[in-house]
């Protein structure tokens, strides 16, 4: 994995590190970045939390959710899936990336009460890798037919083949 | 009282602007109350609606005129962008990405590209970055004509399509005359762009510039004081800035709100560092807020292509990178290195380094992300595309709450959405 190197992060990140750093402490269970991009893991209990304080707090303000999706390793036997929101300051023009890694079948809170945008983002992080969330409004298939079978952007969803649609054996005959 | 005198200095600009208040309470007197114990009827708007500007279903709930809940519906044009991606090498999802956003395929184009450069950590040479400026300008002003001809037409004045298109046209000309194509372009490369400029493609581009900033005061004088597009467009659709930031609504919606957010200037890229231009903010944020910062864009993306053409350097197109970049097809065919840089990209793709980036780029309908996941090998391991329209679909429920049924069609087309980008 990528290792942290905070001297490339700019000044306003730094402050944004060490302020999370501070409140958090060891619930930031790793810090990493890359091309001056700071990423923060977070365990699945403390997204929401974490998630608020980047919201509320003065000094960070990140205001807007910029997209939240999921991604599937299968080499990782233990938590194959993650979660990733990144987060963007509209005053600071600062950004941020919070991500939980989860084990199959597991569930993740909702996080439609802190930005309504994540309504649409959860659905097809849904529909798409089956990762559950808890509390969401309307939680359906978004960009599929509504009884398509299978999370498609699993990796072991195969790219082609009959596979995941309706395959209707009762309009034989009739069409 | 005695009439105010004529040299009395009009109160400056400053205390005109609304402050969020005060918008707040626009909105809230400009949207009629919804009585929760009358009947409620259910109307499906789309997707095959004129009016939809694509295949975009919404299940409205109607008290009267009065739209109580939507419920929008994506998903007719999903081709699964992202899942075909992972079975790609970086280069060839370039085309991929031009279907994204049929109408302005050379911002998504451009967005790919930047996001895979800051995934390796190169840089276009400066011909390259100037050229892609002057492209994504040319996009953006043949996507205002045609959204703005598309959005007139909406308030019902049918002929004024045609006066839009026929700019429209000259500016699809000129991308032809750039890259041989007129929709869906695939000019952007990682690394650069495919050619350089064609012979005479600066005159040509002069003449444009010459005439446009007329023709969009002519566009102005028949709608600005219009006022059956006044009386549809003031007050209505009021969208703030909180809205905004909550639903992740960008771009001229976002500016038309009095938010100075343009990522030309918050996050620069390609040559705009070394441009003059102004980002146009209104503050009413209501339809007209939005019909006026997409005009006052045209203007400042006209003096943006003159100072690209003006201030081009000279130089190579693309970057002389063998590990990620192809080459130009003109060499290929002359050098043996190039042929086997072209064939080691062709067939293996380019070496790019594990890690993950997120860039966005102001597109003309908002800010467009690009999250690629890299795990080293030469196809990406997840590209998540973030699109401004996936988004504004989704505001349509905050947004059309307590509108009139007549309203719809026009706050709707006010936020620019187009649905192949939004299904991806």
């Amino acid at each position: 994995m990528v290792q942290a190197n905070l001297d490339e992060l700019s000044a306003a990140l730094k402050t944004v590190q060490k302020e999370l750093t501070s409140k958090f402490g060891k619930k930031l269970l790793e810090t990493s970045t890359f091309r001056g991009e700071l990423t923060l893991v977070v365990a699945p209990e403390d997204w929401i939390a974490v998630l608020t304080y980047c919201r509320d707090s003065e000094t960070l303000g990140f205001d807007r959710l910029d997209c939240l999706f999921g991604n599937h390793y299968p080499e990782r036997a233990d938590q194959p899936f993650e979660v990733v929101a990144n987060l963007t300051s509209i005053p600071n023009t600062t950004r941020v990336r919070i991500k939980t890694r989860l084990a199959d079948g597991e569930s993740l809170p909702t996080a439609t009460g802190l930005w309504p945008s994540a309504g649409f983002d959860e659905r097809e992080t849904w529909e798409m890798f089956g990762v559950v969330f808890d509390g969401h409004p309307n939680l359906q298939r978004l960009l599929l037919i509504s009884d398509f079978q299978g999370f498609p952007l699993r990796k072991d969803f195969p790219l082609e083949g009959l596979v995941g649609g309706r395959i209707r054996t009762d309009l034989k005959g009739k069409l | 009282m005695s009439a105010p005198s004529q040299d009395q200095a009009p109160p400056a600009a400053t205390t005109l602007r609304p402050t969020l208040e005060e918008l707040r309470e626009r909105k809230a007197r400009s949207r009629q109350p919804v009585h929760g114990d009358r009947e409620v009827l259910t109307v499906s708007m789309g997707p095959h609606h004129p009016s939809m500007h694509g295949v975009f279903r919404a299940e409205v709930d109607f008290d009267g005129e009065v739209i109580v809940a939507t419920r929008p519906e994506i998903g007719n044009l999903h081709r699964g962008v992202e899942k075909l991606a992972e079975s790609l090498t970086y280069h060839q999802v370039i085309p991929l990405t031009d279907r994204l956003h049929y109408v302005a395929s050379f911002a998504q184009n451009h967005g790919y590209c930047e996001a895979v450069e800051k995934l390796i950590g190169m840089e276009a040479p400066p011909r390259a970055r100037f050229i892609r400026t002057m492209a994504h300008e040319m996009t953006r002003i043949s996507n205002h004509l045609l959204w703005l001809g598309i959005h007139i037409m909406d308030f019902g004045a049918i002929t004024f399509q045609q006066i839009c298109f026929r700019e429209r046209e000259y500016m699809m000309d000129m991308f032809e005359m750039l890259c041989g194509a007129r929709l869906t372009h695939s000019y952007c490369r990682i690394g650069g762009v495919a050619k350089d400029l064609p012979d005479g493609f600066a005159e040509r581009m002069y003449g444009a510039l010459d005439f446009l900033p007329t023709r969009i005061s002519e566009y102005e004088r028949l709608i600005d004081k219009n006022r059956i597009f006044l009386g549809r467009a003031k007050d209505v659709g009021i969208f703030t800035s909180e809205d905004c930031a909550a639903w992740r609504v960008t771009g001229p919606a976002l500016r038309a709100a009095g938010v100075a957010r343009d990522l030309r200037k918050d996050e620069p890229y390609a040559a705009y560092p070394e441009i003059d231009f102004e980002s146009a903010v209104e503050y009413e944020a209501d339809v007209y807020a939005r019909y006026r910062v997409r005009m006052r864009e045209m203007r400042e993306s006209v003096k943006i292509i003159r100072q690209c053409l003006e201030n081009m350097p000279e130089g190579p197109v693309l970057a002389k990178d063998a590990a990620h970049v192809i080459p130009e097809k003109k060499d290929v065919m002359r050098s043996s290195a190039a042929m086997i840089q072209d064939f080691m990209q062709v067939f293996q793709g380019p070496q790019v380094p594990a890690g993950e980036v997120y860039r966005a780029v102001e597109t003309p309908h908002g800010e467009l992300g690009f999250h690629v996941v890299s795990d080293g090998s030469p196809k990406p391991q997840r590209l998540h595309i973030a699109t401004p329209c996936f988004f504004h679909c989704q505001a349509t429920t905050p947004m059309w709450e307590g509108e009139m049924l007549a309203d719809v069609v026009g706050i709707f087309g006010s936020v620019d959405v187009c649905l192949g980008s939004c299904d991806r």
